[in-house]
């Protein structure tokens, strides 16, 4: 299979580059989040590791274990997250540029922690020693 | 069925049918046409009468001196025009497979960003060349439909063959149709009209220069 | 399963937390096309969603749209949704057969009346009153026109649904058409390939449950998302295309170095997929990173749009054979013309040679 470093488009790293710093700016100064899908725009595997490399590593890796793994890294950059997605066929199904104080995956749901903690009250000694109630 | 597929199948066949009897009808009727007979004897040169119709097809390259500050415009853009244009045909990737699935022949190319230039300088010569046709107040008097129409049908390929190869303006599927049906309508309107001359100038040239080689007169 | 239960609740179920439901929203979003702020909205959406009935008629097919779709066995996400979704009508999946088959039919149709979505592949013959397809004694035509009557929306799986595919192809002995052809007054969607890219289908469905309504589709009812683009426009080969390297041959130096297959018949310039982003086999690869040009596969007649190893610079030629009698008409005619002409001068002494 041919070499194909000769895609690696520095002009492409940079004008990411440059849009990742405006959603940054704009996430300082009014709050909002942004992102950027990198799987939908056309980047050698090159040019992605360029980016990669470009961003670095921050304080933050956190692994996601959900239907697959994913993992959530902070770059080096405070703000700016590398997000990468996987399937439980070990398949990347998705890969973004999160800017955000905390990417929303990482937070946890309301929904889930309702039915968390019906558990919790549900696995103490007291509770399983009380007959089941009729439902 | 698509206009693609229109463009690249039927029309493509009746097209190219049309162009070839059509040649052929007029080459039947240009070389059954009367000549008048030749009653003096021959003076021929020494290069022949062969030889003469050659020279004559290269000598008419070069215009005369005397004719050159009247003509020198329409020589140029014209030259311009039919090498840029030959250019494009002969060492154009593009053109050289489409020969080559005709034909089996193949041959290298020129890259694509000379044969871009070399458009670009075609696109122009043909449109300064009507510019010309239309402003020149004797050009104008003489100008026929013909003339008109034979430029519009060369002016269409190259215009759409631009646009295509930059895939601009429109989807690559429609410009590939468009610059295709241009084609076709050109082959089609070739035997009929001025057209013509890309099958016969060397000939007529030719034929031309022979005579003048038999009477003795310069080629 | 209890129909009143909604998406969230029947993953939770099964230990799906929101996030699993988060991330495969992540990454059906990235998938449509869509901004990725969408994926919180989609995600909420779908796991406030109700059982959505599907029903499934194949007609004149090959069955490989039905074995591209098939989920894995092992239990991803992806396939628990599709659970979610109800395949209540298959004749390769279900159990059922035979009178049992049609009860559960007109039982699917009868319950979910006006909300079913209705899959179908392969095409629909119609020639001889639909004759060369039925199904129970029954023609497809007549099924279609019955179920298609009382669905929300139909899908047409396949290039075969879509636009009547390799049945249709000349000289279509059985009078083969698309679905669009005898449905009218249904939203209408084609996912046409041979086969279709499987995300694409579910790209689809996802939008459907998650809003409501169909994505958004090009003029020939496509989802723009997937097949807004050609393959030529996302091809990792594009680059040796601009810079004039092809291949000329199969197995040549240039097919060994990856170069363009342009020369040798590739349709990627004319034709709209997600082949060249989404891949095939869970983004293994396809057609082109494999060595052979695209045939154009998602586009309607593609069968009949001359063949695959010529390229889009040349076309369908007329033949030695056939130039010959043309050039012999022209001769003879012109000939005959001139020679006429040639007679009326003779014999008229007013006109001079």
């Amino acid at each position: 299979m041919t070499d194909l470093n000769f895609l690696a488009d520095d002009g492409l790293v940079d004008a990411l580059t440059i849009e990742i710093a405006d959603l940054l700016r704009r996430l300082i100064n009014e709050g909002e989040q942004g992102a950027v899908d990198l799987l939908g725009l056309p980047l050698s595997p090159s040019c992605v590791a360029a980016l990669e490399q470009r961003l670095g590593q921050g304080e933050i890796t956190a692994v996601l274990d959900a239907a697959g793994r994913s993992e959530i890294r902070e770059t080096g950059f405070p703000g700016v997250w590398w997000t990468r997605h996987s399937d439980e066929k070990g398949r990347v199904v998705a890969m973004l540029i999160e800017v955000t104080f905390v990417p929303d995956i990482l937070r946890a749901n309301i929904d889930d922690m309702a039915l968390g903690c019906e558990r919790l009250t549900g696995s103490t000694h007291v509770a399983r020693s009380q007959p089941r109630s009729a439902a | 069925m698509t206009l693609l597929e229109f463009a690249r199948g039927p029309a493509l066949q009746v097209s190219v049918l049309i162009m070839i009897a059509g040649i052929f009808w007029r080459l039947a009727g240009i070389l059954l046409l009367r000549r008048r007979p030749q009653l003096a004897a021959p003076r021929i040169s020494p290069i022949g009468q062969i030889g003469g119709g050659l020279s004559t097809i290269m000598s008419r390259f070069v215009p005369r001196r005397t004719f050159w500050p009247r003509i020198a415009v329409s020589v140029v853009l014209s030259a311009v025009f039919h090498f840029g244009l030959a250019i494009i045909l002969l060492a154009g990737a593009p053109h050289i497979l489409l020969i080559h699935q005709l034909t089996g022949f193949t041959w290298p190319n020129l890259p694509k960003g000379l044969i871009v230039i070399v458009s670009g300088m075609t696109l122009a010569a043909l449109i300064a060349l009507l510019i010309r046709r239309v402003g020149h107040p004797v050009l104008r008097l003489l100008s026929t439909t013909d003339d008109y129409l034979s430029w519009l049908l060369v002016f269409l390929p190259v215009l759409t063959g631009i646009l295509l190869s930059g895939e601009a303006l429109a989807e690559y599927g429609t410009l590939l149709a468009l610059h295709i049906l241009s084609v076709e309508l050109m082959m089609i309107w070739l035997p009929f009209g001025k057209l013509m001359h890309s099958a016969l100038v060397f000939a007529g040239r030719g034929v031309m220069g022979a005579n003048f080689a038999r009477k003795g007169a310069a080629t | 399963m209890d129909d009143s239960e909604n998406l969230g609740e029947m993953l939770a179920r099964r230990g799906f937390g929101r996030r699993s439901l988060l991330k495969f929203a992540i990454a059906m979003t990235s998938s449509l096309a869509l901004p990725p702020f969408i994926a919180q909205v989609m995600a909420a959406n779908l796991a406030k969603a109700k059982r959505r009935s599907v029903v499934w008629l194949s007609f004149q097919e090959c069955t490989g749209c039905l074995e591209t779709l098939l989920r894995s066995s092992s239990p991803t996400i992806d396939s628990l949704i599709f659970d979610f979704i109800s395949l209540d009508y298959q004749e390769t999946l279900m159990a059922a057969s035979g009178a049992a088959a049609e009860r559960t039919l007109r039982d699917a149709v009868a319950a979910n009346k006006g909300e079913y979505l209705l899959a179908i592949d392969g095409s629909i013959p119609v020639k001889d009153g639909g004759v060369y397809s039925l199904t129970g004694g029954r023609s497809n035509v007549s099924m279609l026109a019955e179920i298609a009557a009382d669905a929300k929306a139909v899908l047409a799986i396949g290039t075969c649904a879509a636009y009547g595919g390799i049945p249709k192809a000349h000289p279509n002995p059985t009078g083969a058409v698309g679905v669009e052809d005898l449905v009218s007054g249904k939203p209408i969607v084609n996912i046409p390939g041979c086969p279709p890219v499987p995300e694409v289908l579910s790209g689809v469905l996802v939008h459907f449950i998650s809003f409501g309504r169909l994505p958004d589709l090009d003029e020939l009812k496509r989802p723009l998302a997937y097949f807004g683009t050609t393959i030529h426009d996302q091809c990792y080969r594009r680059p040796f295309y601009d810079q004039g390297k092809f291949a000329k041959s199969f197995d040549d130096e240039g097919a060994r170095q990856g170069w363009c297959l342009f020369e040798l018949g590739c349709k990627g310039p004319t034709t709209h997929n997600a082949c060249a982003s989404l891949k095939w086999n869970g983004g293994t690869s396809f057609p082109i990173e494999s060595g052979h040009g695209c045939i154009g596969c998602s586009e309607p007649d593609f069968w009949d749009a001359g063949g695959f190893y010529t390229s889009l610079a040349g076309g369908s030629g007329t033949g030695w054979r056939n130039a010959g009698i043309a050039a012999a008409v022209g001769l003879a005619g012109g000939a005959a013309v001139a020679l006429s002409a040639r007679r009326k001068v003779d014999t008229d002494p007013d006109k001079t040679p």
